[in-house]
């Protein structure tokens, strides 16, 4: 059953606090691709976070696990970027509030899949640029370097979403479709 | 790193006695005059103080060495990047240039030297405040912090658990990615394509993700049956009262925050160049 997206139970407590931890524990790994840049599954912990308890929930485990990875491996918060992986998975987390799309019980059409798609491009992308406008207005960073930083960023973001994040989804909604596919019988 | 996901060093020097909260205003104090200013001249004061108080503090070098190192190796990495992106962007701030070592497509000049050196030191100067909140600050007493500053105690709370989790999900997440290596599905470069990588990585997540869904369930279940999140307020285990030491802290962190503000809009506008 779903609820308000605003409202803070135990659970979505709970969940944020797991989500952020568990975002925090996997952003040291990745595949390396580039200066800077490698594909990174935490990006697809955020998309599936977003996706099962919505933008809200994925907005602040994102932030708060970004931040306390900085903290913990490099001593250093850089906020651009952690603001940046929490607006990534509230874009991502957006396809909670359509209509009929419910992985944990296993509802969801074609439909959706195109928009989750659609909404975590766009979020990643938005989430980037947001990043590099914030290191070059704060940390007075040139903008050549991070247009090509974001660019980078950007390609491999989306990659691990199309190929890790939206995959997992969808495995898991179909998982929990299995299971409540049973009739009452009168 | 020890149990609770911190890296908090006993002690009792001042810092260590300061309010949670208070530390979290310097920080922010300290943090927001960083990213004011692209200055040299506010930067290394603010770096002697900070190495300053890091020494007061008393917390082992060795302890805290590793963040020095990447914080080093990041600096030096990023200011290579930009020194090979952009060899003059100095000139965009001071409007002069003064060509210095040429690396073929372009000559590297005095301006951007002299803007690599101020912007790593602007990094640097973020780096000993965070030190000395991290290893200052007790994991519970940090929750109960962030609550004084006014941020929602549920938010708190799942901040608390979230620095509870971080060395047991790290530990699964190593397990499991070194259980699927054991299977031959590795995500290291010996392990096949790039799409054969990812694809083994997928199977890293999942199981990954069905567990942390599991601990989700029962963390939930065990905090309900405390009575979690049925009042309005909580105290806190940790919490103390502030004393005047605190309050004398905090003012004192509003105060430069202002004078930085002044410094800033008055005197400091843009990036420092004495050579012009």
């Amino acid at each position: 059953m779903k609820k308000s997206i605003f409202q803070l139970n135990t659970r979505t407590v709970v969940t944020i606090g797991i989500g952020a931890a568990l975002y925090g524990a996997t952003s040291f790994i990745g595949i390396p691709v580039g200066p800077d840049t490698s594909l990174r599954p935490a990006i697809a912990l955020l998309a599936i976070f977003g996706a099962l308890f919505g933008p809200v929930v994925g907005f602040i485990a994102g932030l708060i696990g970004h931040v306390l990875n900085d903290v913990l491996t490099s001593g250093t918060v850089w906020w651009g970027w952690a603001l940046g992986s929490g607006i990534t998975a509230a874009f991502m987390g957006l396809i909670y509030v359509s209509k009929g799309f419910d992985p944990q019980n296993g509802a969801y059409k074609g439909k959706h899949i195109g928009l989750f798609i659609f909404y975590g491009i766009v979020g990643i992308i938005l989430s980037l640029l947001f990043s590099g406008w914030f290191d070059i207005a704060f940390m007075g960073e040139p903008s050549d370097k991070l247009v090509v930083q974001v660019t980078a960023a950007s390609i491999s973001n989306i990659i691990v979403f199309l190929v890790l994040g939206v995959p997992a989804v969808i495995g898991f909604a179909r998982r929990n479709a299995k299971v409540s596919n049973l009739s009452v019988n009168e | 790193m020890n149990r609770t996901g911190s890296l908090y060093v006993t002690g009792s020097s001042l810092f260590h006695r300061l309010d949670g909260a208070v530390k979290l205003v310097l920080f922010m104090a300290w943090t927001v005059m960083t990213y004011m200013f692209l200055d040299l001249r506010v930067f290394v004061p603010m770096l002697a103080v900070g190495i300053v108080l890091l020494i007061t503090a008393g917390i082992p070098f060795k302890r805290m060495a590793f963040l020095f190192w990447l914080m080093i190796i990041f600096t030096v990495l990023n200011a290579i990047f930009i020194l090979l992106i952009t060899p003059t962007f100095g000139t965009r701030l001071t409007g002069t240039d003064t060509p210095v070592i040429p690396v073929g497509y372009n000559t590297i000049n005095a301006e951007t030297l002299f803007y690599v050196l101020t912007l790593s030191a602007k990094y640097l100067t973020l780096l000993p405040i965070s030190i000395l909140c991290i290893f200052t600050t007790q994991p519970s007493a940090f929750a109960s912090s962030l609550n004084r500053i006014g941020i929602p105690y549920k938010i708190a709370y799942a901040v608390s658990i979230a620095l509870r989790y971080i060395p047991d999900l790290t530990e699964e997440f190593r397990s499991t990615l070194n259980s699927m290596q054991a299977r031959g599905m590795g995500i290291s470069k010996e392990d096949g394509s790039i799409k054969q990588r990812l694809r083994n990585l997928a199977a890293v997540v999942v199981p990954v993700l069905q567990s942390a869904l599991h601990r989700i369930d029962s963390v939930t279940n065990a905090m309900e049956l405390r009575g979690f999140g049925t009042q309005k307020k909580r105290s806190w285990y940790s919490g103390k009262d502030m004393e005047p030491m605190d309050w004398t802290f905090a003012v004192l962190a509003l105060v430069l925050l202002g004078v930085g503000i002044w410094l800033k809009v008055a005197m400091l506008k843009g990036f420092w160049y004495p050579f012009s």
